[in-house]
C-alpha cells in the first residue's frame, strides 16, 4: 500500500479507542478497500489490514455473503478474543471451519439450529453474547443468518485469527538513508537545512520572510538556548558587533553557559515526566530524585554523546561500572509515577498489587519505547497494536526486561572501590539466587506430580483455613532477659463455677516474624482455687519444653470440678526478639453446657504491658482469640505440609543439600556485607536492592514471571512472555534469550535503541530538538512516529538531520546535541522574522513549510526565571536539593503541600525553576495555569493556553507582587529619576529602549500609583511574555 | 491531521470562554453538524452537573442500599461462598448497619437514618445499587471515579465537559471545585485536572473558608488599589493592543488582550456569588448554616459537618445559577489521623454518622433549593465515591474495601426519579446479576447523553490515541432517562 493510500485510510479511521466510531466509518470505506486490495505487491498485508479494520460491512442482501469480506471480519472483532484455539471460552473456538461447526454452533444451511446466531440474537432479551459487550447490530446478525442459510461456506484452510498489523509500509520504519542535500543558488542557503527548506517553499511558490533584526535575533536565541533574558549590555554588544561572525559566536557563546544545560533539561524532564514526588494516594516525597534531574543537566552542558546519554538511562550500572552517572542516570526509568499504596501496603500476591506492579512496568516500557522511538507501544497492552505492527506478546517481552527492577533509592558512590565492591556483591546475591532457584526446579522435577498435587493442595486449603483475629491481640507480660523467671496471671470467676474444661488460646502477632503462639511459654502450668485458697495444679507442663502449638486450643478436663480462680504460671518464658515474655490470647472455662465462664471476669497478673487496645488484662477474658475459620482445614493443611515436609526430605540428596546450604551461606554473608557498605549519596532510580518497605521487596536481579494478559486484565494470565524488543531495522536482532539476567536485559535494550541501524531512535531525537527551536516537529507528533501520528512535513531533511547527527559530517561531530543545536539555529530558516509575506498566508497558514519563524509565548519557567532575573533577585546557585515553593505540612502521613502559605520573599526560592521540588499530584497552582507540563504523564510537547486564569495569576499572584517591589527596588537603587528607572525596567524586561510615549505614559502611571504597581503591571505586556 | 492541528491551533488562542465554539468547530469538521442541531450530537436535557464525591469510600449498605439479611445474620459468621480477596482481610462477621432504616417517599425507597434528610427528595433520586469498581486501592478508585482512568494523567468529567460545551457565564470559571477544607482526598488536584486537554477546562478550587477564596483572585499587596488596578488594565490594554496590531494574524495576541477584559469581570463575579450574606433565614437554616460562630469539639460531631458541607452546597448553587458548567463538591479528606473521611476501617458508626448526616443535610438542601426555582430540571446531581465497603466487620466496628459492588445515585437533568436501577445481592458484597454490572463508563456516558454528547464521539488526539472519558467502555443508561 503507498504511502498516500494509507493516509486516506487514516483519514477515514480518525480513532482507534473510539472502535465503534470506527465501526460506522467504515461502513462507507469498503468499496474504496475493495479496490484497494487487488494491489499486488502487498496483498497479503493489505487482507490482513482489512481484518483489522473492517467491521460493519455492507449487507448485500441481493448477492451471496461473502465469508472471508463480510462474516469473517466481524467474527474476528467480536468473537474470537474469547474463542479461539488456545482460549476456548465454552469449549468453543472460532478459527476455523471444522471447529465452528463442531456441537452445532453453525448448522450449515440452518440458521434456527444453529446456537450461534441463537446466542447473538437474544429474542426477546439481551442477546447472550458478545458477553459484557454490545450486542451486535441488527444488520450484523442478519448478515450471519444469511450466510448460515446459504450453506455456511467457510473457504477451505481459511484461518481467522486474531486482528494484526504487520504492515511495516511505514515511512518510520524504513532504514534512514543520507539524502543528497538540494544543489540551489540562492545566498539565502546558509546550511542544508536552508537548502531543504527552500527547495520545498519554492515547490509550494510560498517566499521566505526577512531576516529579524539583531535585537530580535538575540532575544530570541538566548531564550531559546539558556532560557533567561539577555542583559541590556549584551544586546548593545550584539547590536553593535560589526564581526561577520557575529551572531555565530553569540550561539557559541550561549552553548558554552552553564545555563543552557538548565534550558534543555527542563525539555528532556517534560518528556521523561520527573517529578519529585511519588503522585497517586498520599504523594509522598521522593527526596533523593533530584540527582537524576542534575544529570540531565551536567549531561546537556558536557554535551555528552547521544548514545551513551541513552544508555545509560537504560543500563548506565551494567554498561558502565563504577561509574556514578551510570547508576544516577537509572532515574530515567523511575522518573514517573509510583503507586505507594499499591505497592507498599498491599502485597505482590494479591491481585490489587499485581495491578500495580503491571502498571508500573508499563509505565517504565512506555517511557522508554515513547521517549527514544517515539512509538506508542502501550497500546499494545490489551489487544494486538490497532495500527501499528506491535502485538501484544512483544509488548509483554518489552515488560519483561523491567520484569525484575523497583523504583527505589539506591546509592551511588564516588568512592570507586566501594561501588565496585556492591556491584561484586550483587552479582554475587544475583548468583546465589539462581543456583538456590536451579536445585528448587531440580526438586520440582524429581518431585514430579506429588508435589505438585501436594502443593496445589495446600495452596486450596489455605485459602479454605483463612485466619481471623480481633485488633485485642491478648495478655502481655512485660519483658525481661532471662526466660527463667516466673509470671502468673489469674483470673477471677466471682463465683464458683461447676466447669468441664478449661481452654487456652494462645496469641497470634506478627511482631519478629512469630505470629501463631507467639508468647505461648516453654514451660507453664495451671492450677485451680474453689474458693478456698486450695489452689491446686490441673495441668502441669513443668518438667519438659512444650511444643509450641501454634493456634491450636489446649484442652484442660475438670470433669465438674467447682472452682472459683484459674491460675497459669509460666516457668520457662517465651522468647521474643532478644527478650523473653509470657503472652496468652484467651482462657475460657466452660461448663458442661458449653457456656464460658470467664467472659469478662476480671482478670490480675503478675505485671502486665497494658497497651490496649492489643494488650492488656482484660483481654484474656474478652471472648476473642485469634483462630482459624475451618478448623479442618486448618488440621489437613498441617497434614499436607507434614506430608510435603516428608516428601522434600525424600528428594532432597546430600548434594542438593550441601550446595543449598553452602548457596544459603554465601547469601546471607554477601546479603550481610552489602548492608555493611557504606551507603554514600542516594538517588531515585530504577533499582533491584534496596531496603524492604512494607510489603515492597527487592527482588535482588529476581525476574518476575511477565505472562501475556488477555484483554490487559491480570486475572486473565496468559502464556509467560519471551524477552523481547520490536522487530524493527533490516538486521537489526530483537529477540531476547530467555536465560538472561535483568541486567543483560536492559544492556540489550540499550545497545538495541543505540543501534545504528534502528530505524526511529536517529529521527526521533532530531525531530525533538527542531521541534523546540522551530515551534512544530517536522513530525508534528514528536512521541508518536506511528500510523496515528503525524507524517513529516521534509522527510528528506529529517533523514539528512538523523544522518548528520548519527554519523557526524561536515556540520556536526557524530551525536552533539550541541553541534545539532548551532546548525538549527544558525539557520536561515531559524533567523527569519516571525512576520512573513502576507501572501504566503493563503497558501499555508499554519506556517508548515517555515516561511517565517514561528512567534512564541515564554513557557512557565522562562516567565518565572526572567522575572527573577531583571528584578535581580535571582540565586543562579546550581543543582542539589529541590526548593519549596509550598509550606509542606503533616508528612508523616499524606504530606500537605500549602502553596498558598509559602512566602515567596524567601530567597531559597530565588532560584531557577528547574530546581524547585515538583509535586506530582498537586503541582504549583501558577506553574499549572501557564502550561508547565504536568509530570504524570509524557509531555513532548507544552500546551499554549490563553486564560483569564492566566491573567489573574501574573496581575497578582503574591509572587508577581513581591516581585514587582522588588524590580522597583532595583532600578530606583540605580536611577533617581522617575523616567530613568521606566527607561531601564523596559530594557531589562524587553531588551529594548522605550519609545517616549511608552516613557510617558508608564512615568505618568507610577507617578499616580506607584513604580510598585507600573512593574507589577509590566510583567503583563505581551512584548514581555511574546518572542517574535 | 490537518483537521487536528488546525483546531489545536484554534484552541492555543482561546480563552476560557471559546470552548462551546472549540466542539462546534469539531462537529463541522467530522461532518456531524447539520442545520439543525449545531453545537451539540443530540437535544441535551441538561446544562449543569454537580458531582459530590465521598473521599475514602462510603459504605452503600449503610446509607442507601438496604440488606436486611444483614440484620438477621448479624455476628454469624461471614460466607461469600467462595474466595474473596479483601484490602486488609477484613472478613469477620456478617455486620448489619449501626443505622436503622426506614422507607421514604412514593417510592418507599429505603433509607438509612443518618441520611433521613434526603427522604424528601428520594422520589426524584435515581438509587444505582450495582456499581462495580476494578480495585480496592484509594488512589486508582478514585481516578477511576474522577476520570475514568485507574492512573494518573487523564482529565476528570468537569474538564471533558467543559472542554465540550465552555462557559455559560465567561465571568465564572467553567469548572468549579469545592475541596473539603481539611485537605484534599487521594490524588488531590489530579482528579480534576485537565492533563492534554487545555488548561481552560481544568477545575478551579475555590476554598470558601480562606481569606482569599480563588488564589490570586485580587492583590494581597499593601501598594495595589482599585484605581490603580483600573488604571493599570487600561495601561495594559493600550499596550497589549497595539503590540497586537501590529502583528495581524496573530489570534492569540487578541485573545490574550480579552482574557484581562474577562479577569476583570471576574473578579467583580466570583466575590458576589461567593457571598452568602444576602441569603435568606429559611435558606441558611435549610442549608444547616443557622449557627453562626458556633464553637464545635475536637471529635468528628455532625453539626460541623453540616456547617461545612452545607456551606459548599449553598455556594455550589449559587454558581450554578451564575452560569457555572460543573460544579465538584469533596467530603473527606486524606488518610490521616484522627480520621475525617469515609474510609471506615474501625468504625462506621464513628465516621460516617456525622459525615453522612453533613452530607445528607447539604445536599437535600442543594436538590429541593434547585427543585424549587426549576433549575433541577437542567441540572444533574451526582453522588458517587471510591467503592463500597463490605458487609462483613474488619475488627469490631469497622469495614474492609469493597470495590466489588457500591452505590451511585443521580438526580435532575432528565433522569428519572424514584427508581433503583441495577441491585446488589443480598448481602451487598457484589452485584445481584454479576454479568451485568453498571460501570463508571456507564455513568459518565449517560452524563455526557444528559448534556447532549456522544461519549464515543468525543474524542481528543492524544500521543496516538483518540482519548475518549469513557475509554473503550460505556453504554448509556436509557432505561433511568425521564
Amino acid at each position: 500500500m503507498s504511502k498516500t493510500e494509507l493516509i486516506k485510510l487514516k483519514i477515514l479511521l480518525p480513532r482507534t479507542h473510539a472502535v465503534s466510531g470506527l465501526i460506522r466509518g467504515l461502513g462507507l470505506a469498503l468499496g474504496q478497500f475493495a479496490g484497494l486490495s487487488t494491489l499486488g505487491r502487498s496483498r497479503s498485508i493489505m487482507l490482513s489490514m482489512l481484518l483489522v479494520l473492517i467491521a460493519t460491512p455492507f449487507p448485500r442482501l441481493f448477492a451471496e455473503v461473502d465469508f472471508v469480506r463480510g462474516v469473517a471480519p466481524i467474527l474476528q472483532r467480536r468473537c474470537l478474543s474469547c474463542h479461539n484455539d488456545k482460549e476456548s471460552k465454552g469449549d468453543f473456538s472460532l478459527q476455523t471451519a471444522e471447529s465452528a461447526k463442531e456441537d452445532g454452533y453453525v448448522v450449515a444451511g440452518d440458521a434456527m439450529a444453529s446456537h450461534l446466531l441463537e446466542v447473538i440474537s437474544g429474542g426477546a432479551g439481551k442477546p447472550r453474547m458478545p458477553k459484557n459487550s454490545d450486542p451486535l447490530e441488527e444488520e450484523q446478525v442478519e448478515l450471519i443468518r444469511k450466510w448460515i442459510d446459504e450453506g455456511a461456506n467457510w473457504p477451505a484452510d481459511f484461518k481467522i485469527t486474531e486482528s494484526r498489523v504487520s504492515d511495516f509500509n511505514w515511512w518510520s520504519y524504513q532504514a534512514i538513508r543520507r539524502p543528497v542535500v538540494p544543489k540551489l543558488q540562492s545566498d539565502w542557503v546558509r546550511t542544508p537545512i536552508d537548502a531543504f527548506v527552500l527547495r520545498k517553499l519554492n515547490e509550494k511558490d510560498l517566499v521566505v520572510a526577512h531576516q529579524a533584526d539583531r535585537r530580535t535575533l538575540i532575544r530570541r536565541v538566548t531564550y531559546d538556548l539558556i532560557g533567561l533574558p539577555p542583559t541590556p549590555q549584551q544586546v548593545q554588544d550584539f547590536v553593535h558587533d560589526s564581526a561577520p561572525q557575529a551572531y555565530e559566536r553569540l550561539v557559541d557563546r550561549l552553548l558554552e553557559s552553564k545555563h543552557y544545560g538548565e534550558r534543555w533539561a527542563r525539555h528532556w524532564l517534560d518528556v521523561v515526566k520527573y517529578a519529585d514526588t511519588c503522585g497517586y494516594d498520599k504523594d509522598k516525597l521522593r527526596p533523593n530524585a533530584w540527582p537524576y534531574r542534575d544529570y540531565v543537566i551536567r549531561s546537556f552542558n558536557e554535551d555528552k554523546s547521544f548514545s551513551r546519554f541513552v544508555q545509560e538511562q537504560i543500563a548506565g550500572d551494567v554498561l558502565f561500572p563504577g561509574n556514578p552517572d551510570g547508576v544516577l542516570a537509572l532515574g530515567f526509568i523511575a522518573a514517573g509515577p509510583w503507586d505507594f499504596i499499591g505497592h507498599v501496603e498491599v502485597p505482590e500476591s494479591k491481585l490489587d498489587g499485581k495491578v500495580a506492579r503491571n502498571l508500573d512496568r508499563d509505565d517504565m516500557v512506555s517511557g522508554a519505547l515513547n521517549t527514544f522511538c517515539s512509538i506508542t507501544v502501550q497500546c499494545a497492552r490489551c489487544h494486538n497494536h490497532k495500527f501499528d505492527p506491535i502485538t501484544q506478546d512483544q509488548y509483554y517481552g518489552l515488560q519483561s526486561i523491567f520484569s525484575a527492577v523497583d523504583r527505589a533509592e539506591r546509592p551511588y558512590d564516588l568512592d570507586p572501590d566501594v561501588e565496585k565492591r556492591r556491584d561484586a556483591l550483587e552479582i554475587v546475591i544475583a548468583e546465589q539466587q539462581k543456583q538456590l532457584d536451579a536445585i528448587s526446579s531440580e526438586i520440582e522435577k524429581a518431585g514430579g506430580e506429588r508435589l505438585l498435587d501436594l502443593r496445589k493442595e495446600i495452596k486450596g486449603l489455605e485459602e479454605r483455613v483463612s485466619f481471623k483475629k480481633s485488633p485485642e491481640f491478648g495478655y502481655h507480660s512485660s519483658t525481661v532477659k532471662r526466660n527463667d523467671l516466673q509470671k502468673w496471671v489469674e483470673i477471677d470467676l466471682k463465683d464458683s463455677v461447676n466447669a468441664a474444661q478449661i481452654i487456652l488460646h494462645a496469641c497470634h502477632d506478627e511482631f519478629g516474624g512469630i505470629g501463631a503462639g507467639f508468647g505461648f511459654p516453654v514451660r507453664f502450668q495451671v492450677a485451680v482455687d474453689s474458693g478456698q485458697g486450695d489452689m491446686e495444679i490441673v495441668h502441669d507442663r513443668l518438667q519438659a519444653d512444650v511444643e509450641n502449638p501454634g493456634l491450636e486450643p489446649i484442652v484442660i478436663d475438670l470433669s465438674g470440678r467447682n472452682i472459683r480462680r484459674v491460675r497459669v504460671t509460666a516457668t520457662k518464658l517465651a522468647h521474643r526478639k532478644n527478650d523473653y515474655i509470657f503472652a496468652l490470647g484467651e482462657v475460657r472455662v466452660l461448663d458442661v453446657e458449653g457456656k464460658n465462664h470467664a467472659k469478662g471476669k476480671p482478670v490480675t497478673s503478675l505485671d502486665s504491658i497494658e497497651a490496649p487496645e492489643r494488650w492488656a488484662r482484660r483481654n484474656l477474658t474478652d471472648g476473642e482469640w485469634p483462630h482459624y475459620q475451618d478448623l479442618d482445614a486448618a488440621k489437613s493443611l498441617d497434614v499436607a505440609k507434614r506430608k510435603l515436609a516428608k516428601l522434600n526430605r525424600e528428594i532432597e540428596t546430600p548434594q542438593r543439600m550441601r550446595d543449598r546450604a553452602s548457596a544459603n551461606k554465601k547469601l546471607v554473608a554477601a546479603r550481610s556485607e552489602l548492608a555493611k557498605l557504606p551507603t554514600g549519596k542516594m538517588v531515585y532510580a530504577a533499582a533491584t536492592h534496596f531496603k524492604s518497605q512494607g510489603n515492597f521487596h527487592a527482588t535482588e536481579g529476581k525476574l518476575r514471571p511477565v505472562h501475556i494478559l488477555h484483554r490487559g486484565e491480570i486475572s486473565q494470565q496468559r502464556a509467560v512472555a519471551s524477552p523481547g524488543m520490536l522487530p524493527l531495522g533490516q538486521g537489526l536482532s530483537w529477540q531476547i534469550d530467555a536465560a538472561t539476567t535483568e541486567g543483560e536485559r536492559r544492556a540489550t535494550l540499550a545497545n538495541w535503541l543505540t543501534d545504528e541501524r534502528h530505524p526511529l531512535v536517529w529521527r526521533s531525537i532530531v525531530n525533538r530538538m527542531w521541534q523546540y527551536h522551530f515551534g512544530r516537529g517536522i513530525v508534528a507528533t514528536p512521541n508518536d512516529f506511528g500510523r496515528m501520528g503525524a507524517v513529516p512535513t521534509h522527510p528528506d531533511l529529517l533523514d539528512w538531520l538523523a544522518v548528520e547527527f548519527r554519523d557526524g559530517g561536515d556540520w556536526l561531530k557524530p551525536q552533539s546535541m550541541k553541534d545539532l543545536h548551532r546548525l538549527m539555529v544558525i539557520s536561515s530558516v531559524y533567523r527569519q522574522s516571525s512576520a512573513g509575506p502576507s501572501s504566503n498566508g493563503l497558501v499555508d497558514e499554519s506556517n508548515q513549510y517555515l516561511w517565517r519563524m514561528a512567534r512564541r509565548r515564554l513557557a512557565a519557567e522562562e516567565i518565572r526565571d526572567s522575572i527573577l532575573h531583571v528584578s535581580g533577585s535571582m540565586d543562579q546557585t546550581m543543582g542539589g536539593p529541590g526548593f519549596y515553593l509550598f509550606k509542606l505540612e503533616r508528612t508523616q502521613h499524606s504530606p500537605h503541600y500549602e502553596y498558598h502559605k509559602f512566602d515567596p520573599h524567601d530567597p531559597k526560592s530565588h532560584r531557577r525553576s528547574i530546581y524547585r521540588f515538583i509535586v506530582r499530584s498537586q503541582p504549583d497552582p501558577w506553574m499549572t495555569t501557564l502550561d508547565c507540563a504536568d509530570s504524570s504523564q509524557s509531555t513532548p510537547k507544552r500546551n499554549e493556553t490563553l486564560t483569564s486564569l492566566q491573567a489573574l495569576s501574573l496581575l497578582n499572584s503574591r509572587f508577581n507582587l513581591v516581585m514587582a517591589e522588588k524590580f522597583a527596588a532595583r532600578v530606583a537603587q540605580e536611577h533617581d529619576s522617575l523616567q530613568q528607572q521606566v527607561h531601564q525596567a523596559i530594557q531589562l524586561l524587553l531588551q529594548r529602549d522605550p519609545k517616549d510615549s511608552e516613557v510617558e505614559a508608564f512615568s505618568a502611571y507610577a507617578q499616580e500609583h506607584g513604580m510598585n504597581n507600573l512593574c507589577r503591571f509590566l510583567f503583563n505586556l505581551s512584548e514581555f511574555i511574546y518572542i517574535d | 491531521m490537518k483537521p487536528m492541528l488546525d483546531r489545536r491551533d484554534f484552541l492555543r488562542g482561546t480563552s476560557s470562554g471559546f470552548g462551546s465554539l472549540a466542539l462546534a468547530m469539531m462537529l463541522q469538521e467530522e461532518g456531524y453538524a447539520d442545520g439543525t442541531v449545531k453545537v451539540l450530537h443530540h437535544p441535551p436535557k441538561a446544562k449543569r452537573v454537580v458531582q459530590l464525591f465521598m473521599g475514602g469510600a462510603a459504605s452503600h449498605i449503610d446509607l442507601w442500599d438496604h440488606k436486611p439479611m444483614l440484620e438477621k445474620h448479624h455476628g454469624e459468621k461471614s460466607d461469600f461462598g467462595e474466595h474473596v480477596e479483601a484490602f486488609q482481610n477484613g472478613l469477620g462477621p456478617w455486620m448489619k448497619s449501626p443505622f436503622p432504616f426506614k422507607p421514604y417517599g412514593q417510592s418507599g425507597k429505603m433509607l438509612s437514618d443518618v441520611v433521613a434528610p434526603l427522604g424528601e427528595c428520594v422520589d426524584d433520586m435515581t438509587f444505582i445499587h450495582n456499581l462495580v469498581g476494578k480495585t480496592g486501592v484509594h488512589s486508582q478508585a478514585t481516578y477511576l471515579q474522577a476520570t475514568g482512568f485507574q492512573r494518573p494523567g487523564f482529565p476528570g468529567m468537569g474538564s471533558w465537559v467543559s472542554y465540550a460545551l465552555g462557559s455559560i457565564n465567561e465571568n465564572l470559571p467553567t469548572f468549579v471545585v469545592l475541596p473539603d477544607h481539611r485537605g484534599f482526598a487521594s490524588n488531590g488536584p489530579k482528579n480534576w485536572g485537565s492533563a492534554f486537554l487545555p488548561a481552560s477546562s481544568q477545575g478551579t478550587a475555590i476554598f470558601p473558608q480562606r481569606s482569599n477564596p480563588i488564589e490570586d483572585l485580587t492583590p494581597q499587596a499593601d501598594f495595589a488599589t482599585a484605581e490603580g488596578d483600573r488604571a493599570g488594565l487600561k495601561l495594559l490594554s493600550k499596550f497589549n493592543g497595539q503590540f497586537q496590531r501590529e502583528r495581524p494574524g496573530d489570534s492569540r495576541l487578541e485573545a490574550r488582550v480579552r482574557s484581562y477584559e474577562l479577569a476583570a469581570k471576574m473578579q467583580l463575579s466570583a466575590p458576589e456569588a461567593l457571598d452568602i450574606s444576602g441569603e435568606p433565614e429559611h435558606i441558611m437554616k435549610m442549608y444547616g448554616l443557622d449557627r453562626a460562630g458556633a464553637k464545635y469539639p475536637d471529635t468528628i460531631n455532625a453539626a460541623e459537618e453540616e456547617e461545612y458541607f452545607g456551606r459548599k452546597c449553598l455556594i455550589a448553587r449559587r454558581l450554578l445559577e451564575r452560569g457555572v458548567r460543573f460544579v465538584q463538591i469533596w467530603s473527606g479528606n486524606d488518610n490521616s489521623f484522627p480520621r475525617r473521611n469515609w474510609d471506615s476501617h474501625e468504625n462506621i458508626e464513628r465516621d460516617h454518622g456525622p459525615l453522612a448526616r453533613g452530607m445528607a443535610v447539604g445536599t437535600a438542601a442543594l436538590l429541593k433549593d434547585l427543585k424549587q426555582s426549576g433549575m433541577l430540571d437542567e441540572t444533574i446531581v451526582l453522588w458517587t465515591t471510591e467503592f463500597g465497603r463490605m458487609p462483613s466487620t474488619q475488627g469490631s466496628k469497622g469495614r474492609d474495601h469493597n470495590p466489588y459492588v457500591f452505590t451511585n445515585w443521580l438526580c435532575g437533568g432528565g433522569v428519572r426519579g424514584g427508581m433503583t436501577h441495577g441491585e446488589s445481592d443480598q448481602w451487598g458484597y457484589k452485584p445481584l446479576d454479576r454479568a451485568n454490572p453498571t460501570q463508571v463508563y456507564d455513568i459518565h456516558a449517560t452524563i455526557l447523553h444528559l448534556m447532549g454528547l456522544d461519549h464515543k464521539r468525543l474524542t481528543v488526539r492524544h500521543d496516538g490515541i483518540d482519548r475518549r472519558l469513557t475509554d473503550v467502555h460505556g453504554h448509556v443508561l436509557r432505561e433511568i432517562i425521564a
